[in-house]
């Protein structure tokens, strides 16, 4: 009876819609005719005014048609080949997105010397994550391995194209890029030095900390509840109350060291608490195995503890560099060039784009970081243990 | 239980004092002039600090009402049939977007909202306050063993019932945990949130910083750290009530 | 090889063990047995120093265990636990030489002697070296837990109910292997477990406790035969008859002079010589004296053919080994429906045989603790 049915379905698959990719195709819709994809400025400064969905030429008016296509694939299609049909719209929509942008930009805002400027609409945004969306639901559809390799591909070759060609150097958001060159790369650098000398000495503090805890009841209680209250401070606030103890030991109450000691403070939480948990979590008889077998205690912490706790501590340094990425963007208030300048910049001055270039690249360092650590947690985590984490 | 209470009245009593102590100007600018003798002003000139309270808890508690009234909803559903589809891509997104720094979704909404009004911070503090909500929910609804869900349907329920009367209650710990979260997330993000015309506690950080005039510095941080440590332990006895005993 | 003298834990009011006096000799294996709770697993502990005496003092060959550092004496006992405590991050083969490691053996020995161990306690190892301890069973894992326990050849073992997180049936198995490996290897164990059939299995001295002390220090059959105490005689249980059996082993009741015939190439010729004998069945073996069946001499006597008299069994299902217990025997017996059965070497030379009768002898050997014994509270 099973084994039938499973063989009807396999030669005529039940007609269900894909709710998910439909969702994002209308979100896509939404962004192309609801919203507007791209404003004009007369100058880098005033509020620019909407443009219509043809100012992008041929590649908006695709970007329209793939939405539509990958809203009918969605209700009409099934299996792999409607997957296959959502994931090639998906690329095909953030290609036409790109080519339209740079198309708008380029032809409305073709001079060097001309102070008009095309920047991103809100429509564009709505779009893009629209498309994410499909993308998202159709590699869920099980296209093969073959499509979703090589829907990365066409991605990166569609960008690359894209911006060699497609008028993208004209858009706004670039030309700040330019105006700003090294100051942007000196951002980015300040960022993530402050981020990581303050992971690193995170780590070297909340590490003997969280071993320290999971040892000593009382220092489990004194060090959580601290580090736990200095968690729920603001991170601007932390600044400023740091302002005080400096002054009276006659440091600066701004600059890299401030940043630092609160960057440092904020990482602890994390570190402290999975180090902990991760060394309590072991299970006792290992431990007890290991004691009867002869290991030293420092034997038994580097050999059986630390590795099978180290999943949860890098967990806790995942977290942790994550979460200072974001206050570093706060510590350009108290004097740190990082990418948050921009983005104070940007604000004073009401420049938008200036902005989001600073907005972006800390999203993408975040993001990175993530990946990054999620990955070497992975790699440091012996295969015997890799199942019980996720 | 008589514990719990006492943790209440004790949470009830700190907030009490904080209100008295914000609202007491005076004292403030006692204090201030003494740790910094040589500034002409002390104390934040364009707002009280009551009232730079006020604006901030109401950021928050605008935020933190939609983050609520979208995220729990949005955490159940995606745990009913009806909404199972879309269950990997909100979790997905929920994971993408706490990493995300929340000053850049506080940039992001720049644009879309305008410069100088109170708007963008609000859409940005309860989009980014969402996840944590949106996730708690999820974890908590998971956490309930099926074998509960399965006597409780035994024994009669309807869908509504067994998640009204026995799902969410027993969530409700987890959920609560998000809640905290985000609300602490939210008023740390406000206090940046000044910087865009907001308003709030980081209106007297922000100006001190222009100004070079450590002792407004001093008031706002002060006043925003007791705030954040009193949200926080009171967020943490209702975490405390709603946990089912035993 | 082991003493303890007047050994004492105190926890707080409770004593866990109290004045506890005990000798296990070189190669001896000393079952520690008692009610949950009595202190068995103190007493294993203190052994080894994972818990310090509150008085008393151990020796483990002829020095003091606090003579050396705790973890230089650990080194040198093998530890075993129910919950084996295998460390789930490293192979098979990574957590076997834990100790060699420790002991700073080299790479090469080290790999040599997990092929040994691994075919020792009956794993195949190559398939089993690299595997991580989340991909065994749980009997693999004991065994994995075993191998370890011997990997630096200690002189002593200490085990704390190795087998008692095991099914029955894989448990059996493991104490099978359990007694060939200490057969082959005589080291000095003390062995936890609060199974009285295990203990009497693997036994060569049985220390019963209660409440901390030491109730009866014995052989298996004396704390069978001569318990000490109704408590004694209570724990055994009630079937210590029976229980008797798993300790004897066939051997000891075997009956070698049996009649049997080798029948040369006629096996009816072989059949009617056979008529004359007294009793009632005769064994018939090859040239070889291997078994080959029976014959019914009085079916013979009464005028029945030759082919009806003979039975042809295979010898692998009939018969019984001369290290078998008694107990097994008795259940190869009643299974078969037989009154005796026929003992027999690995190659199915006719050795003797084991007849009801023999072991019912040994059955009705009592203790004073039986029915009609002395009333209840005896001496405790
Ligand atoms: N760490 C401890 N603290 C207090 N009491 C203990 C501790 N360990 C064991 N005990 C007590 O000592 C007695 C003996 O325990 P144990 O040796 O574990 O018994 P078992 O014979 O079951 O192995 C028990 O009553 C137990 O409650
Ligand atoms: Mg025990």
């Amino acid at each position: 009876m099973g084994v039938q049915s499973a063989s009807v379905d396999r030669q005529r698959p039940r007609r269900r819609t894909d709710r998910v990719a439909a969702t994002g195709a209308i979100l896509a819709l939404a962004g192309c005719v609801a919203l507007p994809l791209y404003a004009l400025r007369a100058n880098r400064i005033v509020n620019g005014t909407p443009l219509s969905l043809g100012a992008g030429g041929p590649a908006a008016w695709m970007l329209l048609a793939l939405a539509i296509a990958a809203a009918t694939a969605s209700f009409s299609l099934a299996g792999k080949l409607r997957a296959r049909v959502e994931l090639a719209c998906a690329v095909g929509m953030m290609g036409a997105l790109l080519w339209a942008l740079g198309f708008a930009a380029a032809h409305l805002a073709p001079d060097v010397t001309s102070p008009a400027r095309v920047s991103i609409g809100a429509g564009a945004w709505v779009a893009v994550a629209g498309a994410a969306v499909v993308w998202f639901a159709a590699v869920h559809a099980r296209p093969g391995r073959a499509w979703r390799v090589g829907a990365l591909v066409a991605l990166v070759v569609v960008v690359v194209a894209a911006a060699m060609w497609g008028g993208l150097g004209r858009l706004s958001i670039v030309l700040e890029y330019a105006v700003q060159g090294a100051a942007f790369w000196s951002a980015v650098w300040t960022h993530i030095a402050l981020a990581g000398t303050s992971l690193g000495f995170a780590v070297a503090i909340g590490v003997p900390l969280g071993v320290a805890s999971s040892r000593i009841p009382w220092v489990r209680t004194a060090v959580l509840s601290i580090v736990g209250v200095m968690q729920t401070v603001p991170s601007l606030a932390l600044l400023g109350l740091l302002v005080v103890p400096l002054a009276a030991l006659g440091l600066p109450g701004i600059g890299p060291l401030p940043a630092i000691i609160a960057l440092t403070v904020y990482a602890l939480l994390p570190i402290v608490r999975n180090t902990y948990v991760g060394l309590t979590q072991v299970d006792p008889s290992v431990v007890d195995a290991g004691r009867g077998m002869g290991m030293s205690r420092w034997q038994l912490l580097t050999r059986v503890e630390a590795p099978l706790a180290m999943p949860l501590l890098l967990e806790g340094v995942r977290a942790a560099a994550v979460m200072i990425i974001g206050i570093a963007a706060v510590v350009a208030f108290i004097g740190n060039g990082t990418l948050g300048v921009l983005v104070i910049l940007g604000w004073g001055g009401q420049v938008d784009d200036l902005t989001l270039l600073g907005a972006v690249p800390m999203v993408l360092i975040a993001v990175a970081a993530d990946v990054g650590l999620r990955a070497a947690g992975r790699l440091v985590t012996s295969p015997g243990i890799r199942m019980e984490v996720s | 239980m008589r514990r719990r209470w006492t943790g209440v009245a004790l949470v009830g009593a700190g907030a009490l004092v904080f209100g008295y102590v914000v609202s007491r100007e005076d004292w403030w600018s006692l204090v201030l002039r003494s740790l910094f003798p040589d500034l002409p002003v002390v104390v934040f000139p364009s707002a009280t600090l009551g009232q730079l309270v006020v604006q901030h808890l109401g950021l928050v508690l605008v935020s933190s009402a939609v983050t609520i009234a979208i995220g729990i909803p949005v955490g159940v559903w995606v745990t009913r049939p009806s909404g199972r589809d879309f269950r990997e891509l909100v979790s997905a997104t929920v994971d993408l977007g706490q990493t995300f720094p929340p000053i850049a979704v506080l940039a992001l909404m720049m644009p879309l909202f305008g410069i100088g009004t109170p708007l963008p911070a609000i859409v940005a503090l309860a989009l980014y306050g969402m996840f944590p909500v949106v996730s708690g929910t999820v974890a908590g609804l998971d956490s309930v063993p099926p074998a509960v869900l399965d006597a409780a349907r035994g024994m009669g329920m309807g869908r509504w019932q067994v998640l009204f009367r026995v799902e969410l209650p027993l969530a409700a710990r987890v959920i609560m945990a998000g809640v905290r979260t985000s609300v602490i997330i939210n008023i740390g993000t406000a206090t940046v949130a000044a910087a865009t015309g907001a308003g709030g506690l980081g209106s007297p950080i922000f100006s001190g910083i222009n100004t070079q005039n450590g002792a407004l510095v001093l008031e706002g941080a002060a006043a925003a750290a007791m705030l954040a440590v009193l949200a926080d332990s009171m967020l943490a006895r209702v975490e405390d009530l709603v946990t089912p005993a035993g | 090889m082991i003493r303890l003298e007047e050994v004492t834990k105190r926890y707080g009011e409770t004593l866990a063990v109290d004045r506890l006096s005990l000798e296990v000799g070189e190669g001896e294996v000393c079952v520690l047995i008692g009610p949950s709770g009595c202190g068995k697993t103190t007493t294993l502990r203190m052994i080894n120093r994972l818990i310090e005496p509150t008085s008393g003092r151990i020796m483990v060959g002829d020095r003091d265990i606090t003579s050396v550092t705790p973890e230089e004496l650990r080194r040198g006992l093998g530890y075993a636990i129910q919950s084996v405590g295998l460390f789930p991050h490293l192979t098979v083969a990574e957590n076997i030489v834990t100790v060699p490691k420790l002991l700073g053996w080299e790479a090469s020995r080290m790999q040599a002697r997990v092929g040994e161990l691994l075919s020792l306690v009956g794993l195949d190892a190559t398939s089993y070296r690299g595997k991580y301890p989340r991909e065994l069973s749980g009997g693999e894992a004991q065994r994995v837990g075993v191998a370890r326990a011997l990997a630096a050849d200690p002189p002593v073992l200490l085990m704390d109910e190795p087998f008692g997180a095991v099914d029955p049936l894989n448990r059996e198995r493991l104490q099978g292997e359990f007694a060939r490996i200490q057969k082959e290897l005589h080291k000095t164990v003390v062995f936890v477990t609060h199974d009285v059939d295990e203990a009497i299995r693997l036994a060569d001295r049985i220390a019963l406790m209660r409440d901390g002390r030491l109730q009866q220090y014995d052989t298996p059959e004396n704390l069978l035969d001569h318990p000490a105490s109704k408590f004694v005689h209570d724990f055994m249980g009630a079937d210590r008859a029976l229980k008797r059996l798993g300790r004897v082993r066939v051997d000891a009741v075997m009956r070698s002079e049996v009649p049997r015939i080798s029948d040369g190439s006629d096996a009816v010729a072989a059949a009617q010589r056979a008529a004359c004998t007294a009793e009632r069945f005769s064994y018939l073996v090859d040239q070889d004296g291997r078994l080959e069946g029976w014959i019914d001499c009085r079916l013979l006597d009464r005028g029945g053919s030759a082919e009806s008299a003979i039975t042809h069994v295979d010898w692998r299902a009939t018969t019984v080994r001369p290290d078998t217990s008694l107990k097994e025997a008795l259940s190869h017996m009643l299974e078969l429906g037989f009154r005796s059965i026929a003992v027999t070497d690995e190659t199915g030379r006719l050795l003797g045989d084991v007849a009801l009768a023999g072991i019912e002898t040994t059955l009705t050997e009592g203790d004073a603790y039986s029915a009609g014994g002395p009333a209840e509270g005896g001496a405790q």
